[in-house]
């Protein structure tokens, strides 16, 4: 490969997409190295506290598009205090100054404020698509920003933001030039809109895609919509709790008629039954399905919606939908990939008789073969079930099953779970992430220790018995990258094991746990090349460390470790500690 | 401290390296549900993991499960903008869910609008467009619905039995069902109210 000349081997390389691929071909020799580094487009860094934008930029100044990911997972269940960090901002200004011809920037769980957004709308003239997923920090003045200044923009999408609705005019703020739109989702903000602003947007952006309203966009404001957009391939409608009438109800199913190219569907944060009824001519055509906001809707109206779903090849539910409308699922969807099914109670209000079960998980893994992504909240497991599902089903990448209840064993047998997750792991050799629930020892640790050769991201809540489980992990999962672990007793010896292993993994989360601050500060002594974070709700630096020896013993909350080539960050606030 | 299981471990094939330690209690979880919800000690003590029946018990108290924090993992905007309570305006103080059998959708109601059972029959009549639910409340065994109200302790009485300041300051939701379900349904018999 070295007789060609560089430009060959870049443009070679220029088919090579996959980040993956592209770290290994960088390591293969010094010239590689170089044309792949100044070649390269896209980068994603999975963790913001690894490296620095400075440096970043440094090795690829041709950088195009950046992922960054900020706070760690279980910051989506309020286990990371609001302030720990993952802030944007310093990212924006380095790539400014470097003049960084930013085209894309896709974000999850960072800090992002209004500053941040105008900043990034000013310096980059290309600059094309905006993704936040899981963010905060910001307002819709700063979405008013990037509408106003970012003349290219084609794509803007907000995932679950946490976004202060002004209820400005921040839709108006779009030029009239701007015609590029080919995607826009603002399903996470609160307030109103104006909704003729949108009209026209929508109206003058024949590229369109994928529209995502929120729940303040009303019925008729929708059929105006979906009728100057029929070419939608993917919609997300608003919150409809009252019946239409019949007028605006046969407008609705004409526009809806039209939309010919519709496969994605999501939104309906409260939707009535008749007006779900109206989306009945585009079932067919639906190859992912997103109704796990309904709570509202019972079960057996889900259910017939889904029986015209005959194409699906994902579905998001809430458990309402119940064991029987699995095995509707199950019969119906057989090209079904991926299923999440999400609790509808989560305050444990009611004694939840159409909650879900193993029978309906059973059901989908016998009807859908081509199953390979599951999250799925449910009351009650059992062995069997597990390895009933572990045998019809031996694709799966993602498993991620949540007992409500923790510590629940096998219903029926009382005995733990672990044969029944062992079962999943044998025979899921793709396996790349697996969340465990339930009553599980030291053994279900061992199974997955043994059998899971390509397990990349584990989670562990309520689990096992002594540091063994934990160490039967760390020492059987070559590929492991992100361990999270609550409330589980794994302490001292485990964590220092092999403290080597952190080199290959991203990071590794542990809150409640056994650790103690002595075998905190061991590692970190160790692991120079680590930022071990201990985080304490209630105290701050200069106390953590004026306490005496005997503190070495107390146990510590919430550790949150991770590699990093930039040392320690200056941004950590009072309860986070870095040893 | 633990008991032993149900002793058949011993006959269990198990992949277990030698000498591994028997389960143990478990932390965290269990301890919060002593603290919590006071459960007597003879329940903790035989291990959350080896009594099969105990477990149950223990484990089902509705208190330690939503005072777990984080638990379920549900991402806190999920939780936000789908818990059912938080429909945007019309959950005030004095609005409770009703459900009617056979119907497949759940209403809400605001029962501080209503002056009585009257009333609150009338506005039942209407929100399901179907005559004769209120009749319940007085001609109490002719009708073919009955109308039940789950109360603050969790139980489920007839509605129309006591008085009305009492019944709006106890019920917590409404439910329409067809009388011939409600024999085996485990109503609370008249006159157990304080």
């Amino acid at each position: 490969m070295n007789y060609f000349p560089d430009e060959v081997i870049e443009h070679i390389f220029d088919f090579i997409s996959s980040h993956k691929d592209r770290n290994s071909i960088s390591l293969v020799s010094k010239s590689w190295h170089k044309i792949e580094r100044c070649s390269r487009k896209r980068v994603f860094i999975g963790n913001c506290y690894a490296i620095n934008p400075e440096r970043l930029i440094q090795r690829f100044p041709s950088l195009r598009s950046l992922t960054l990911k900020g706070k760690p997972h279980f910051a989506d269940f309020n286990l990371v205090p609001h302030e720990w960090g993952g802030f944007v901002h310093p990212w924006i200004v380095a790539l400014a100054k470097a003049r960084v011809e930013l085209e894309e920037l896709r974000l999850k769980r960072m800090v992002v404020s209004d500053e941040s957004l105008e900043l990034l709308s000013r310096s980059f003239a290309s600059f094309k698509s905006l993704v936040l997923v899981s963010c905060e920090g910001f307002t819709t003045d700063g979405l008013a920003s990037v509408a106003t200044n970012c003349r290219h923009l084609r794509e803007l999408d907000l995932q679950e933001n946490e976004i202060d609705d002004h209820r400005g005019q921040w839709l108006n703020c779009f030029p009239q030039s701007s015609t590029a739109l080919t995607s826009l989702n603002f399903s996470c903000l609160k307030g109103e809109t104006n909704l003729a602003a949108l009209e026209r947007l929508v109206a003058r952006s024949p590229n369109l895609e994928s529209l995502k309203v929120n729940r303040a966009v009303p019925l008729d404001a929708l059929t105006r919509l979906m009728s100057c957009a029929p070419q939608l391939v993917d919609l997300g409608v608003g919150s409809y709790e009252n019946e239409p009438d019949q007028e605006s109800f046969m407008k609705l199913m004409a526009a809806i008629k039209k939309c010919t190219s519709l496969r994605s569907l999501s939104g309906f944060s409260e939707v009535t039954p008749l007006c779900l009824t109206a989306f009945y001519p585009i079932c067919q055509n639906l190859t992912s399905l997103n109704l796990s906001y309904a709570a509202e809707i019972q079960g057996n109206h889900l259910i017939r919606f889904i029986q015209f779903c005959k194409r699906l090849q994902r579905l998001w539910i809430l458990d309402s939908i119940g064991d029987k409308g699995l095995e509707v699922v199950a019969s119906t969807c057989k090209e079904l990939q991926e299923l999440r099914v999400f609790p509808s109670d989560l305050h444990d209000e009611e004694d939840n008789d159409t909650a879900v079960t193993e029978i309906g998980l059973v059901a989908i893994s016998a009807g859908c073969p081509k199953l390979h992504s599951l999250l799925y909240f449910c009351k009650q497991m059992t062995n069997a079930a597990l390895i009933t599902v572990a045998k019809n089903c031996p694709n799966f990448i993602r498993f991620r099953l949540c007992i409500l209840e923790p510590n629940k064993p096998d219903h029926t047998t009382s005995q733990s779970l672990d044969e029944g997750f062992g079962a999943i792991v044998q025979a899921c050799k793709g396996l790349r992430r697996l969340s465990l629930s339930g009553l599980l020892t030291d053994k279900v640790f061992l199974y997955i220790g043994m059998y899971a050769e390509q397990l990349e991201m584990l989670s562990i809540a309520f689990a096992g018995d002594t540091d063994k489980g934990m160490l039967y992990v760390l020492n059987g999962c070559k590929k492991m990258r992100k361990l999270e672990i609550r409330d589980s007793p794994f302490g001292n010896t485990a964590l220092l094991a092999d403290v080597d292993k952190y080199r290959t993994m991203r990071s590794l989360w542990m809150s409640s746990c056994e650790v103690t601050l002595g075998g905190c500060k061991r590692l970190a002594r160790n692991a120079p090349w680590l930022n071990v974070e201990i985080i304490n709700e209630n105290e701050n630096n200069d106390l953590m460390m004026e306490r005496n020896e005997e503190d070495e013993r107390e146990k510590v909350d919430r550790l949150y470790l991770y590699r990093t080539v930039v040392g320690a960050r200056k941004d950590a606030p009072p309860c986070v500690t870095i040893l | 401290m633990e008991k032993d299981g149900l002793g058949l471990e011993i006959t269990e094939l198990r992949l277990g390296l030698p000498g591994t330690e028997k389960m143990m209690k478990k932390r965290g979880f269990t301890e919060m549900i002593m603290t919590s919800s006071g459960s007597n000690s003879d329940q903790c003590e035989s291990g959350v993991v080896s009594s099969g029946g105990d477990v149950g018990k223990v484990s089902e108290s509705p208190v330690a499960k939503s005072q777990v924090v984080g638990w379920p993992p549900v991402c806190s905007y999920r939780r936000k903008n789908s818990c059912k309570e938080v429909s945007t305006t019309k959950v005030g103080l004095g609005y409770v869910k009703v459900s009617m059998d056979g119907v497949p959708y759940l209403r809400k109601m605001d029962l501080g609008s209503s002056q009585g059972y009257d009333d609150l029959a009338f506005a039942l009549d209407k929100l399901f467009g179907f005559h004769g639910i209120g009749v319940a409340f007085k001609d109490g065994d002719n009708c073919e619905y009955v109308t039940i109200y789950e109360d603050k302790d969790g139980d489920w009485m007839l509605a129309g039995d006591v008085p009305w300041g009492m019944f709006i300051e106890s019920c917590k939701r409404l439910r329409i069902m067809k009388r011939s379900d409600a024999t085996g349904f485990g109503l609370q018999p008249r006159g157990v109210d304080e």
